[in-house]
């Protein structure tokens, strides 16, 4: 990855957890209810970039692009393939990160590391979900 | 023609909703169930409006000036004249065509002129208190009298809206429209849109003036101003006739009457063509189809008929109008249908018109376990006839895939398009009419685009 790519992959990624939370509060009201065609515009919107970030190795559904509108998705269906799409943004952050302990004068602390063209950068980042 | 319920629209293939138009759409052989009514006039915000009513009530006074002239006979023969106006096409009348009030009748209105001291010396301003002095002056006589004196104004209107909607107009000749200058009825050639069928010519009226009651009215002062106001307790009630006598008497009465319906004048409002059901009444419908049994059992199928009926039309309001339910009989079953003028408001409705010349909608209800190829061609035979070559069953259970292919193989062989809908698919329907976020008829659109893709290409 290149450091253009970590910075849209983030805020892509941050993009997509905020209209998890949002679309999920709508679920939980009606979750057979039709997502309005203002919103679908922007969640397609979104979906479209992510799409670009992941490429095609870490795209989470093969036979998924984009919503149709015509097709009526409920807040439901979006809340299903949103999740689908950040678990696979953070497998490819999981692919792409690297941890190094350091020894603070008291203890040992690691910290995690976004990888650019196979060496660890600068760029700090969260442990993997995974890994507690 | 064989269209159900046509409009004159209909008639000359012009897609507009009525939602969208000014005027009343009115039907070709039948009347618009409304009345102008001329208070309406009075109290909207357009000077427009309020000079045509200044209008009528000048040309009302103007028989009684008539009459302290003496010229009771001239003012006679202007109030019937005036009674009747049958190119607006309003009321209840099936046939169209209305009679004017007798002479008797007559006279009794004008004798008010003479009798009411505050009428002989300052005439009326709501002309419509006429039905509270007046025994069998009703709505309908308000709304063609008004009509008729500002029926110079209609055809200038109708003609404005024909061109804008490009309805055909053709030379008429008016026998009876009022000329306000002299005061007097006369003939007027000049074009209108005509009735297809009787020929005779046809006046718009606009919906900002149409109630089903007019705001002054006998049984609004009775019950809620002279029971309220005016009776006393333990005393008798009086009959009609007696009451319009008091009213005469006590014509000071029925001005501080008019004074309060004037004064509430924000609540008059005119009445929609078509009001949808409300969301709590959707709710309430849909829990009772979905738990409606399938077949006849205690009337299953009548209550899943009337209620759809009614979901439905409020469901896909403004985009389809609805023109009729109706009953066929075929092989000795009966059949329901709910019939939509097709306005073309939408993409979806767009293509259906054009690919399947589909001018008006039939729904045909089933409230059967499963939906058996006899359905889907019972409804393909009755599509043959008069619809275009597009319907749509509402049943109560997903159709088996053997059902969805026969209505594949029907647009394979016949370019027919038959889709089902069920109760998923009203309960969606109904979702997205509660919380605002899609239409109903999108419902129907993605149905559609199912079914197209399910097609062989």
């Amino acid at each position: 990855m290149k450091q253009a790519d970590i910075n849209s992959f983030e805020k892509c990624q941050t993009q997509l957890e905020g209209l998890l939370s949002e679309i999920t509060l709508l679920a939980k009201k009606s979750p057979n209810d039709g997502v309005n065609k203002f919103k679908l515009k922007f969640i397609n919107e979104i979906l479209f970039k992510a799409n670009n970030v992941l490429g095609k190795a870490y795209k989470p559904l093969e036979s998924f692009d984009v919503f149709d509108e015509d097709e009526l998705p409920s807040n439901s269906d979006v809340t299903f393939i949103i999740s689908q799409y950040l678990n696979c943004f953070e497998k490819l952050r999981a692919d792409n990160i690297v941890m190094e302990q350091k020894y603070d004068g008291n203890k040992y602390v690691s910290e995690w590391y976004w990888v650019i063209g196979n060496e660890k950068s600068t760029i700090k980042t969260a442990p993997p979900k995974k890994i507690k | 023609m064989s269209i159900i319920r046509p409009r004159l629209n209909d008639y000359h293939n012009i897609p507009i909703t009525q939602e969208e138009v000014d005027f009343a759409i009115p039907f070709v052989d039948e009347d618009i169930p409304l009345y102008v009514d001329p208070f309406l006039m009075w109290k909207s915000p357009s000077m427009q409006d309020n000079s045509l009513h200044l209008v009528v009530t000048n040309c009302f006074n103007n028989l009684g000036y008539l009459i302290s002239k003496g010229k009771e006979t001239d003012a006679l023969e202007i109030l019937i004249r005036a009674s009747e106006c049958d190119e607006v096409g309003l009321g209840n009348s099936k046939t169209k065509a209305g009679k004017r009030i007798g002479k008797k009748l007559a006279k009794k209105v004008l004798s008010q002129f003479t009798s009411i001291p505050q009428i002989i010396k300052n005439g009326f301003i709501h002309f419509e208190e006429i039905q509270l002095l007046v025994d069998n002056f009703s709505k309908d006589r308000v709304s063609d009298i008004a009509c008729n004196f500002i029926q110079s104004f209609l055809v200038d209107y109708t003609i404005e809206q024909s061109e804008k909607y490009g309805i055909p107009i053709e030379p008429v000749k008016l026998e009876n429209i009022y000329n306000s200058k002299t005061n007097s009825f006369g003939t007027e050639e000049t074009h209108l849109p005509i009735n297809p069928e009787t020929k005779s010519p046809i006046l718009l009226t606009p919906k900002r003036w149409l109630r089903h009651i007019p705001w002054i009215n006998t049984d609004d002062y009775f019950n809620d101003y002279y029971i309220k106001s005016i009776h006393k307790e333990g005393d008798e009630f009086p009959d009609k006739i007696k009451l319009l006598e008091f009213n005469r008497q006590n014509y000071d009465i029925v001005q501080a009457y008019t004074a309060i319906k004037e004064k509430q004048f924000e609540n008059c409002k005119n009445d929609p063509l078509f009001t949808q059901i409300p969301v709590t009444s959707v709710k309430r419908k849909v829990s009772t189809i979905t738990k409606l049994p399938t077949g006849k059992t205690d009337n299953a199928d009548r209550k899943f008929e009337d209620n759809i009926c009614q979901l439905m039309a409020s469901l896909l309001y403004p985009h389809l109008d609805f023109a009729k339910e109706q009953s066929r009989t075929d092989s000795g079953v009966l059949i329901r249908d709910l019939v939509f003028y097709n306005n073309t408001s939408v993409d979806f409705l767009r293509e259906i018109y054009e690919t399947y010349s589909c001018k008006q909608i039939v729904f045909e209800l089933k409230n059967v376990t499963e939906v058996t190829r006899d359905h889907i061609f019972q409804l393909n035979r009755y599509l043959n006839e008069q619809f275009g070559k597009f319907g749509i069953i509402v049943c109560r259970k997903t159709p088996p895939k053997k059902i969805f292919k026969n209505t594949i193989d029907l647009w394979a062989g016949q370019r027919r398009c038959i889709l089902i809908l069920d109760d998923n698919d009203i309960k969606l329907m109904a979702q997205v009419f509660i919380s605002k976020q899609r239409n109903p008829i999108e419902v129907i659109k993605k149905k559609y685009i199912e079914f197209i893709r399910s097609c062989p290409s």
